[in-house]
């Protein structure tokens, strides 16, 4: 009988970002409907609703292909994904207009400037908080769909 | 027909030694994953505790990293 293991690590990797997905959209409903803010954030909402929860679910499938093969603890695993989620989170945000490279730092809808320190501690939390977040929440889901 | 005997011998000695693929599950599984989810140690090294505590304290410290995090989650 065939259990579909990556059907179901497909499904325990998307759990997480699509509930904090509903946090940002909630989020996002009270900027733009609620204080009106004049800044096109649906551009912003597209990587995170439509590419992170997909890429989610395709790396916790890899980590499954990837388990016999050269393991890997989960939470170093999943703290590589940013490595590949960051590029493709800047290029979409390029390509979208709301987001350029200034001098002195990464310039937001042509209002905030985030300098490149902080844009580098951010990568540094972000990694981290993926690490925490692979190996207890998505290695938690995994264990429940009994493909840990 | 000797031939035809032989298949039929065959077949009858199997279905007396093999039992019968019940497709089925005969008991409830979810017992038994609930014991599993027990079993699992809960203690956290203090390693991933310090970590938990620098990302809030990042957090708190500098805002502006909340948004890079949220569009990367």
């Amino acid at each position: 009988m065939n259990t579909h293991p990556y059907l179901r690590a497909y499904m325990a990797g998307i759990v997480v970002p699509t509930l904090v997905l509903l946090l940002i959209l909630s989020a996002f409903c009270l900027v733009r409907f609620v204080f009106h803010v004049p800044v096109p954030i649906e551009r912003v909402i597209i990587f995170p609703m439509a590419l992170v929860p997909s890429l989610f679910g395709l790396w916790n499938m890899f980590y499954l292909w990837l388990r016999p093969r050269r393991h890997l603890p989960i939470g170093i695993h999943g703290a590589l994904l940013p490595l590949l989620l960051a590029p493709c989170g800047l290029a979409l945000a390029s390509a979208l207009g709301f987001l350029t490279l200034g001098s002195s730092g990464i310039v937001c809808f042509d209002q905030q400037v985030i300098p490149y320190q902080y844009v580098a501690l951010g990568f540094t939390v972000g990694l981290i908080a993926y690490y925490l977040i692979w190996k207890y929440l998505v290695g938690f889901f995994n264990q429940v769909l009994g493909i840990a | 027909m000797n031939h035809q005997n032989d298949d039929d011998k065959i077949r009858q000695l199997l279905k007396q030694n093999i039992r019968p693929v019940n497709q089925e599950l005969e008991r409830d599984l979810w017992p038994h994953m609930l014991r599993r989810l027990e079993e699992r140690p809960a203690a956290v090294p203090w390693f991933d505790w310090a970590l938990a505590a620098v990302v809030v304290l990042s957090i708190i410290l500098v805002p502006s990293t909340i948004p890079m995090l949220l569009y990367h989650l």
